[in-house]
């Protein structure tokens, strides 16, 4: 599971019919979540050709309160489905008293949000019989009152639950510049042994804020702090995500071939 | 209440308060909202979107998301009560066929993601004395759907593909849609008034005998036929041996 790409439905005949080199592809988990159908049916040849990913987008592991039981259920028939390497999820909210906001929102960073995410990653990871991976997200604000760094929130939550980090270094970088902390010093803080996933994407800039769009290629700066990721963690499977604005397959093939050539360059320093 | 319930009903709040001079921070999670939730409604209703245009139906689409809370973390499951939404919506007046246009593109919605299941077993059926087969009564696929409008909704429909210029075939309704997944994806059907009540009999529990008494003698052999068309039935029911 070197490097993989995010599997999109514009790219499943080409995908099939060239089969490219690829580590794992990634699906959002959510878009599989029918019954039945010819999605499933599509994911289940992919499942066949490549292992594969799926990453929750809709559980929201820091909703104060209960996780949605239909949604971990349907999740959980999934994971059965489809036997996927590796399961991941992010360490944010978007549910609240039964509403969703569809979307990746942060936590104010506290004790307390801490505690009750920990407690809905047991539960995921109690349900599904396996540990999870959990990633960081990009955000845009800072509640008032947070108490812990991101990184440190990050760290405790692998530390308290065993659960894995997916590192999003694009998400760090994007946090690092709207946020104004140093993006080695996140990268520093997460234990190497507890990192089972790299994620690149791009980001755009607005109005002075970086947006995390996954609509552009990976920035010069992201692919710098991934090598310098692999110094720390040593390689890990690395997926390189777009979701805007998604291009022709070899744009997409030429990020992870890109991708690859700084994880191997990484490997042989290492091994030297 | 916690510090983190009320931070994130507080924050849920202002992602769809609309009224000016809002946080700008805040202002770029309310225009993600949006757009995840107008996306899920343009995937799902593609012909509604083209009948409105854009921004007709990004206005229709950003109040109903603020009327009817998203309430689930799969937005294959958002946008279920838009036609209501758009029945009642006052910028539709004119629109009489909308909300029914919108109802059939959520049933076509619904039926890629229904359970797959076995085709009838027809075979098995022939081998009962033929005696007993008014009797049986048969179980519809997951993805097949019923559905009539006082409007033209499957010439509507069916012009509005991808390929098509909009235009539909007939403008008179009522229409009668079987809505069907079969082997290259999910197609809607349109069928004679007949027909349609006889399967629409069939899939509320009637038996064959019942469902073909609605039908006259000429139209049986054309009204049968649509049992056994791929994705319509997935078994029947034997009735208990007398």
């Amino acid at each position: 599971m070197d490097v993989g790409i995010g599997l999109r439905a514009p790219h499943f005949a080409e995908l099939l019919e060239r089969r490219p080199a690829l580590g794992f592809l990634e699906v959002h988990s959510e878009n599989y979540f029918g019954d039945g159908g010819p999605q499933l049916a599509a994911l289940e040849r992919f499942r066949a050709a490549w292992p594969l990913s799926l990453h929750g987008v809709g559980l929201s592991l820091g909703t104060s309160g209960a996780l949605d039981a239909r949604h971990l259920a349907r999740l959980d028939a999934l994971v059965r489905r489809v036997e996927p390497a590796l399961v991941s999820e992010h360490l944010s909210w978007s549910a609240f008293g039964g509403r969703h906001a569809n979307d990746l929102l942060p936590l104010p960073y506290t004790e307390e949000a801490l505690a009750q995410a920990c407690s809905h990653i047991g539960e995921v990871q109690d349900r599904l019989g396996r540990a999870i991976l959990v990633e960081n997200v990009s955000s845009y604000l800072e509640f008032p009152g947070a108490t812990i760094p991101e990184w440190e929130f990050l760290a405790e939550a692998a530390r308290r639950t065993g659960c894995g980090v997916l590192l999003d270094v694009n998400n760090v970088w994007v946090n690092a510049t709207n946020h104004g902390f140093d993006a080695h010093r996140y990268i520093d803080a997460i234990d190497p042994r507890s990192v089972g996933e790299i994620h690149l994407a791009g980001f755009e800039a607005s109005d002075g804020v970086l947006i995390d769009t996954h609509g552009t290629a990976v920035s010069d700066a992201v692919w710098d702090l991934y090598r310098r990721a692999l110094v720390r963690f040593g390689p890990r499977p690395t997926l390189v995500e777009w979701d805007t604005g998604i291009p022709a397959l070899d744009v997409l093939l030429g990020e992870a071939e890109k991708a690859r050539a700084i994880r191997d360059a990484s490997i042989e320093a290492r091994a030297a | 209440m916690s510090h983190l319930a009320a931070t994130q009903r507080d924050f849920l709040a202002a992602l769809v308060d609309d009224s000016p001079g809002q946080d700008a921070r805040i202002a770029i999670y309310r225009r993600a909202v949006l757009a995840n939730w107008h996306g899920a409604l343009a995937a799902a209703y593609p012909v509604v979107l083209r009948l409105v245009g854009a921004a007709f139906f990004r206005e229709a689409a950003e109040r109903f998301a603020r009327e009817s809370p998203s309430t689930s973390g799969d937005l294959n499951d958002f946008g279920a009560g838009f036609a209501d939404f758009l029945a009642a919506y006052e910028h539709a007046g004119t629109l009489e066929y909308l909300a029914d246009v919108a109802r059939l593109e959520w049933a076509v919605h619904q039926a890629h993601l229904a359970a797959d299941a076995p085709a009838c077993d027809f075979d098995a059926f022939a081998r009962v004395p033929a005696e007993n087969h008014d009797a049986f009564r048969f179980r519809f696929h997951p993805a097949a759907h019923l559905m009539r409008s006082d409007h033209a909704v499957v010439a509507l429909w069916q012009a509005n593909q991808p390929g098509r210029d909009g235009t539909p075939d007939r403008t008179a309704g009522p229409e009668h849609a079987l809505v069907v997944r079969g082997d290259d994806g999910v197609r809607v059907d349109l069928l004679p008034k007949p027909d349609w009540e006889f399967l629409d009999a069939l899939a509320r529990g009637a038996t064959l005998g019942e469902a073909c008494a609605l039908v006259a003698d000429d139209d049986l052999g054309r009204v049968l036929a649509h049992l056994s068309v791929p994705g319509v039935l997935c078994g029947f029911e034997a009735p208990a041996p007398a």
